[in-house]
């Protein structure tokens, strides 16, 4: 929880100015950076930190649903994770939260330490998801500097087929894509053909998400 | 005509005293015919005969053996218009009709020769000839006696044609009444078959044909509307319904001036009278005479007979006329009544099948009882046999008896008009609802009769049971839904500030724990705990606020009003149950102050749990007393008792909300009921019963002592 602290973030949106108050003071007391607002019109309003965050939602808010909300963020992309607190919950509205990626669910009051150990799992989901996105990243800016023979050559390479067969399909000669192949594996950073089939994967992975 | 007439009226007696008469004479003559052929030499009687035979009514006539009158009496003149001298010497023939001269001639003939006698002597009856050339009937007696080798015949001659006619009076007489008596028979049966009206009018049409010598007779009815003659039957020359004849307006023709004047018409001369229309159609048909008679009872015209004949009508056939038509009218009537309450009885059992409405009677001194055969289908019993009240009483749900028991005696003690709904207990296990009325009378002998109507109103009551099922699950739907979301707004509205004192509360802990808690830290979240749980009551007071918002509406009742309003609403209920609900109101009490709604609702939760509290209860009657009384505080006191199964232990937890005994109970209305009656300013409570059972009571200050 220490990683990026200036820029890690726990937002509560609750339209219950006491709510958002005593949830500020009380998170606060761990040591995190708590932003509250009274509306989900609001809370969108604010650019998102590169930090690991979380959202503390309440279920029901004037005008909407915290679980309509929910929906709408993770079509927009937004993927913080989100622990729901309620005045009264029920087992259908607490499924649906869950299913639809909640953290946790809690209902009103709670003990604190539900709710500061729900934070915690959160920050720690919100902060792999950021780690391993930023590692795709980095791969598909690798993956972007090669030539675009150079990407051929590896598209060819890691679906199974040896020098001799990509000389052929490509109407080359094997010392050449040999050449390229060599320049890929440097620029990618990959250290063997596994690394670099792995690397592949994870892009394609990302890009079948996106779709 | 008036000839017959008077022979017809005592012709039996004429006849008798005259037939007497000839008899006692020819005794006479007899006797002093004998006398002189025995005595035929002593001429001191024959003064004596002369004598006679001068004075004698009788012609008398002697004629010597040629057959020639040789003595005639005076009487000879007045009974054959001769002289007695003008015959002397002629033959005996003169006196006879020409056809029988030559059979008298060779019977005198041949007794001279034979002594054997070709016709009776004695009161012999011969057709003679007057000198007028009339012939008429005679009795003759003849007496032979020889008087100097000669042989001299006497013949006494009476005139009997005064006497025949007589005789043939008295059996036209005796025919006619033969005749008419037969008639009336006839007439008599044909009015009392089970025939439709139709056949029997065509029966005594029939009659009249046969026996008073009509050519054709027709009987008409009169039509509903009383303007039209509806000819229903006809017999002898003509047959035909569908005539000219078939409708005859009132008024119009001879047959319907018959019915307008509602007198008979008669003649015995057709060609001359005018209302027959058709002369030429009554001479051909040789018809003579006409009789037409009004068939009339107690003023009302039922319809018209009428008759045409070729012979004149008789003063017996005109008296016969007259007593059909009597009867005949009596006879239509009749018919008419019999169909009429026929087909009413008809339509009576049909709409009691279609309505599943059956009737009884029950004589209550006697028990005994009249049941309709839609009853006996309703029921089950079987057909005829007889239904008592023990038997009507098998068929009586269990948890309907004590009512039947009820009902029964309470009709006995007096005669009211009762209605009732019950059920039926079928040997096949299957429930039947029924719904009774009876209407109380006096039968001829001044002992109560009721007269009731049961419907068995199963299916509607299975309809509306559905229909109040559906509806009361409704309503519990929506009350709970309505619970649900206030309950939910509730506690939404309440955790808010308690969810901010504990996270606030909990704040300071962790910080007091790591001994950091500032005491501006720890004022700031004091004032917000204190503010936050000010919040909090300060919702439970809104809430509070929100439930009493329901204006009331105080007015003046009379509680026993409100009781029988309330018995009103749940009768349907109650019964349903099984319970009946008794009442013992204190009449004229002081009017209380209340809002009619609430205590309405009070009175009914407390009868709805009593009635409740006893359906499981089979060993006694499902009875509810509902008492109103005066206290001495000024209060007015209703008890709700019944027979149920008790408070047992749970009576102290009764009044708390959300206690109940019942699976489907909410637990709220007897503490809600508690509410109601301490915001009139009065008191719940309940109690237990001896032996079993509980009472719910509760007070209400009386409006007076409320508002001065």
């Amino acid at each position: 929880m220490t990683t990026g602290k200036s820029s890690s973030f726990v937002f509560v949106v609750d339209d219950d100015a006491a709510i958002r108050s005593s949830l500020q003071f009380l998170i606060g007391t761990v040591g995190l950076q708590v932003e509250t607002f009274e509306s989900t019109e609001s809370f969108l309003r604010r650019d998102l930190p590169d930090g690991a965050s979380c959202l503390i939602l309440d279920v029901r808010l004037h005008g909407r649903s915290g679980l309509d909300f929910q929906h709408e963020l993770a079509a927009r992309g937004i993927h913080i994770p989100i622990i729901f607190i309620t005045g009264h919950g029920d087992i259908p509205m607490s499924v649906r939260a869950m299913k639809g990626g909640a953290i946790e669910f809690l209902t009103k009051p709670f003990r604190d330490q539900d709710l500061l150990d729900a934070i915690s799992v959160a920050m720690e989901k919100d902060r792999a998801r950021r780690e391993q996105e930023r590692d795709v990243k980095e791969t598909q800016g690798r993956f972007d500097s090669l030539s675009p023979r150079e990407q051929e050559v590896v598209s060819l390479v890691v679906s199974g087929m040896l020098n001799k067969q990509i000389a052929d399909a490509l109407g080359t000669a094997e010392n050449t894509v040999k050449v390229h192949r060599s320049r890929a594996m440097e620029k990618m950073q990959a250290q063997s053909l596994a690394d670099l089939v792995r690397m592949i994967e994870k892009l394609k992975d990302r890009a079948g998400k996106a779709l | 005509m008036s000839e017959k007439k008077a022979a017809a009226i005592k012709p039996e007696h004429d006849v008798a005293q005259r037939t007497a008469e000839l008899a006692a004479t020819n005794d006479q003559l007899r006797e002093l015919a004998s006398r002189r052929s025995a005595e035929a030499d002593l001429r001191s009687s024959e003064e004596n005969y002369r004598l006679l035979v001068e004075t004698a009514s009788d012609a008398i006539v002697s004629i010597d053996d040629k057959g020639s009158i040789v003595f005639a009496n005076p009487a000879i003149a007045t009974v054959f218009g001769y002289a007695p001298t003008e015959l002397i010497g002629k033959p005996l023939t003169h006196l006879m009709p020409e056809y029988m001269r030559r059979l008298h001639e060779g019977g005198f003939a041949r007794y001279l020769a034979t002594g054997q006698r070709h016709i009776n002597w004695q009161g012999t009856e011969l057709t003679a000839l007057r000198k007028n050339g009339e012939e008429f009937p005679v009795e003759i007696s003849f007496g032979e006696l020889t008087r100097d080798g000669h042989k001299i015949f006497t013949g006494f001659l009476r005139d009997i044609s005064k006497r025949k006619q007589a005789e043939v009076a008295l059996r036209t007489a005796m025919d006619e009444r033969t005749r008419i008596s037969a008639f009336r028979e006839e007439i008599g049966i044909a009015l009392s078959r089970q025939e439709d009206l139709k056949g029997i009018l065509h029966d005594c049409a029939g009659a009249i044909v046969r026996h008073l010598d009509a050519a054709f007779a027709r009987i008409w009815t009169i039509g509903s509307d009383g303007r039209e003659l509806e000819l229903q039957a006809s017999a002898g020359k003509y047959t035909r319904l569908d005539g000219p004849h078939s409708r005859i307006p009132v008024g119009q023709h001879k047959i319907g001036l018959i019915a307008q004047e509602r007198r008979p018409h008669l003649t015995n001369d057709v060609q001359n009278d005018p209302r027959v229309s058709d002369k030429d159609w009554a001479q051909q048909e040789k018809m003579v005479a006409f009789a037409g008679y009004p068939l009339v009872l107690e003023d009302r015209l039922v319809g018209v007979m009428g008759m045409f004949s070729q012979k004149p009508l008789s003063e017996s056939t005109v008296e016969a006329l007259s007593f059909a038509a009597g009867i005949i009218a009596q006879g239509i009537e009749r018919k008419r009544t019999e169909e009429a309450l026929r087909r009413s009885e008809a339509f009576l059992a049909e709409g009691q099948r279609l309505g599943q409405i059956g009737s009884y009677s029950w004589r209550v001194t006697t028990d005994e009882i009249k049941w309709s055969n839609e009853l006996y289908r309703i029921y089950e019993f079987e057909f005829g046999v007889p239904v008592t009240l023990d038997l009507i009483r098998t068929r009586v749900h269990p948890q309907d008896l004590s009512l039947y028991e009820r009902m029964v005696e309470e009709a006995r003690s007096g005669g009211h008009d009762f209605e009732w709904q019950f059920r039926l207990l079928m040997p096949d296990r299957s429930i039947k609802h029924m719904h009774a009325v009876a209407h109380s009378t006096r039968d001829l002998d001044g002992e109560v009769e009721y007269i009731a109507v049961i419907q068995d109103i199963t299916e509607r009551r299975q309809a509306q049971e559905a229909l109040e099922r559906s509806r009361s699950e409704l309503a519990q739907v929506s009350k709970l839904t309505n619970m649900g979301e206030m309950a939910a707004s509730i506690a939404h509205e309440v955790n808010q500030p308690l969810t901010a004192v504990t996270n606030n509360g909990n704040a300071c802990l962790r910080l007091l724990a790591n001994h950091n808690l500032e005491p501006d830290v720890l004022r700031r979240a004091l004032e917000e705990i204190v503010a936050d749980g000010t919040r909090a009551s300060a919702v439970i007071a809104r809430i509070r606020a929100f439930l009493k918002k329901a204006p009331l509406e105080w007015s003046d009742l009379d509680v026993n009003e409100v009781i029988y309003e309330t018995l009103a609403l749940a009768s349907h209920e109650i019964q349903n149950r099984g319970a009946v609900a008794e009442c013992r109101l204190t009449k004229t009490l002081p009017h209380i102050r209340a809002d009619r709604i609430q205590l309405q609702q009070v009175l009914l939760n407390l009868i709805m749990n009593g009635v409740e509290a006893m359906t499981g209860v089979t060993d006694r009657p499902h009875i509810l007393w509902i008492r109103s009384g005066l206290k001495e505080s000024g209060h007015v006191l209703v008890e709700v008792r019944d027979s149920g199964t008790g408070l047992g232990s749970e009576a102290d937890r009764l009044f708390t909300p959300f206690f109940t005994t019942k699976t489907k109970g909410m637990g709220m209305g007897l503490s809600i009921s508690r509410s109601l009656v301490e915001a009139h300013g009065g008191r719940l409570w309940a109690s237990s019963n001896t032996p079993q059972g509980a009472t719910f009571s509760f007070t209400l200050p009386v409006a007076e002592e409320v508002f001065s």
